[in-house]
């Protein structure tokens, strides 16, 4: 499932830490009612500008929250403007953090990712259906225990999704997908 | 009492103080019988200075007579923000007081003395300050947001790490003789300071030994007073975006300034007379649309 969270209905501009934590809080509050696989898509449309101040509580503190507290939610951000996709990125690198942001029906990594990690993902996006570290392996052309620790760090910042499912075999194994 | 300079600027603001500093004990107050000019960022300072020593018991008396500067004290929304800090010598007519409550026209001044408490009343006037440079000086969306991104992460600072204190903000435009017009953004207050703030943070603590120390770790990403991760940009990325612009910055606290030239990549430390709390200056470029 997924759920909008439009930004734009708190102001045009978004200053002040403590602006942010106070929609932070309600998207916390989505966040926990949401179940595992949902996506919450936090709509920049109509937003002119924040403050890295705004940034760091707003997206900082969810995007640390997520794989703790919520874990296997995706938060994905779409609508940005050049100008506030500048400054989300500025705001993510200093934070070592990284998201996925939505355009239109292409998904991407913003913020602090290393390249193979961006391969990682855009392969595991390209996939219609979830994929296992061995296909990945295989697609990406690296070993398995490289595309392992991709995928760990990846999960680990919430940007991939991991399930148990099972091989032909029958034997379990852990399948990686990005949201529904 | 601390002697008169004929230009009071942020930089000879130092030179005042290291007359007589009245936070040394050296008198209360400050001699501007001879002064014929300050600037914002200079009256900001006074601002903070004035508090900072109200604060500590003593109401500081301020000598100014030159018509055209007690004129500006007056426009500028100072003597109304010091009022409960500071006397004036000769006193100001209460009259004379309501006469500039607007900022009208091509004013170079385009944000009066404005006192900065809480973080309520940032959001709107941030707002305001976009709005007049988009007006005022035709600036881009982005450029204008880019201003208002700068102060707010300065001046959330002045409550986010002090209680019981405030901080001042104004903004103006110079054109000097030679080279382009700038804006110029002073924000000060007179609260812990960066280094007793920073100590609260035992790994920023084991670094400083002295106030040029704090500064200095205090523009490093990530490093806050607090343990919280996402804390500790906004000097970081007050200096990226002045140096975006071309612009420089002085940060000042305590006995320590560091002036970084962004347009240049340099930057010069300087051992100051003692002032508590954070005042920065912020000069940049115009940009207009």
């Amino acid at each position: 499932m997924e759920k909008r969270f439009p930004l734009a209905t708190h102001g045009k501009t978004l200053w002040t830490r403590d602006t942010a934590r106070r929609i932070r809080e309600q998207l916390e509050e989505v966040l926990a009612a949401a179940a595992p696989g949902d996506t919450i898509v936090v709509d920049m449309k109509g937003i002119d500008a924040f403050d890295f101040s705004f940034a760091n509580e707003f997206f900082g503190k969810a995007l640390l929250a997520l794989p703790r507290h919520y874990p296997q939610r995706f938060l994905v951000v779409q609508g940005l403007s050049a100008y506030t996709r500048e400054n989300i990125v500025h705001a993510l690198e200093s934070l070592g953090l990284a998201m996925i942001e939505r355009k239109g029906r292409a998904l991407s990594l913003l913020g602090k990712v290393h390249p193979a990690d961006v391969a990682t993902f855009d392969t595991i996006a390209s996939k219609r259906v979830p994929v296992t570290a061995a296909s990945l392996a295989e697609a990406l052309a690296v070993g398995i225990t490289a595309v392992n620790e991709r995928l760990t760090k990846l999960t680990n910042l919430g940007l991939v999704r991991r399930r148990s499912g099972a091989s032909a075999a029958g034997r379990e194994q852990y399948e990686y997908s990005i949201l529904a | 009492m601390a002697q008169a300079v004929e230009q009071l600027t942020a930089v000879t603001f130092d030179d005042l103080l290291r007359v007589a500093n009245p936070f040394a004990g050296e008198g209360c107050g400050f001699d501007l019988r001879e002064s014929r000019f300050i600037s914002s960022a200079a009256l900001v300072q006074l601002a903070a200075a004035s508090y900072g020593l109200a604060a500590q018991g003593s109401l500081p008396m301020i000598q100014v007579e030159h018509p055209n500067v007690r004129s500006y004290l007056v426009r500028s929304g100072f003597v109304g923000a010091v009022a409960e800090a500071a006397t004036f010598d000769p006193p100001f007519d209460d009259s004379v007081l309501h006469q500039f409550d607007h900022l009208h026209g091509s004013n170079p001044l385009l944000l009066e003395v404005t006192k900065i408490d809480s973080g309520a009343s940032l959001p709107p006037l941030l707002d305001r300050i976009v709005s007049l440079l988009r007006t005022k000086l035709q600036y881009r969306k982005p450029d204008a947001y880019d201003m208002a991104t700068v102060i707010s992460e300065v001046a959330q600072n002045t409550f986010d790490h002090n209680t019981k204190t405030c901080g001042f903000l104004a903004l103006q435009t110079y054109k000097p003789k030679k080279g382009r017009r700038f804006v110029e953004i002073g924000i000060a207050d007179f609260g812990a300071g960066l280094r007793a703030t920073l100590q609260r943070n035992p790994s920023a603590a084991s670094r400083m030994r002295v106030d040029l120390d704090a500064i200095g770790i205090a523009t490093q990403l990530g490093v806050s007073q607090h343990q919280d991760a996402t804390r500790g940009t906004g000097l970081h990325h007050l200096l990226r975006i002045a140096s975006c612009h071309g612009g420089s910055v002085h940060i000042r606290s305590g006995t320590g300034k560091i002036a970084y030239r962004g347009d240049r990549g340099h930057r010069y430390r300087f051992t100051v007379p003692m002032m508590p709390g954070v005042q920065v200056v912020i000069s940049v470029p115009t940009r207009t649309g």
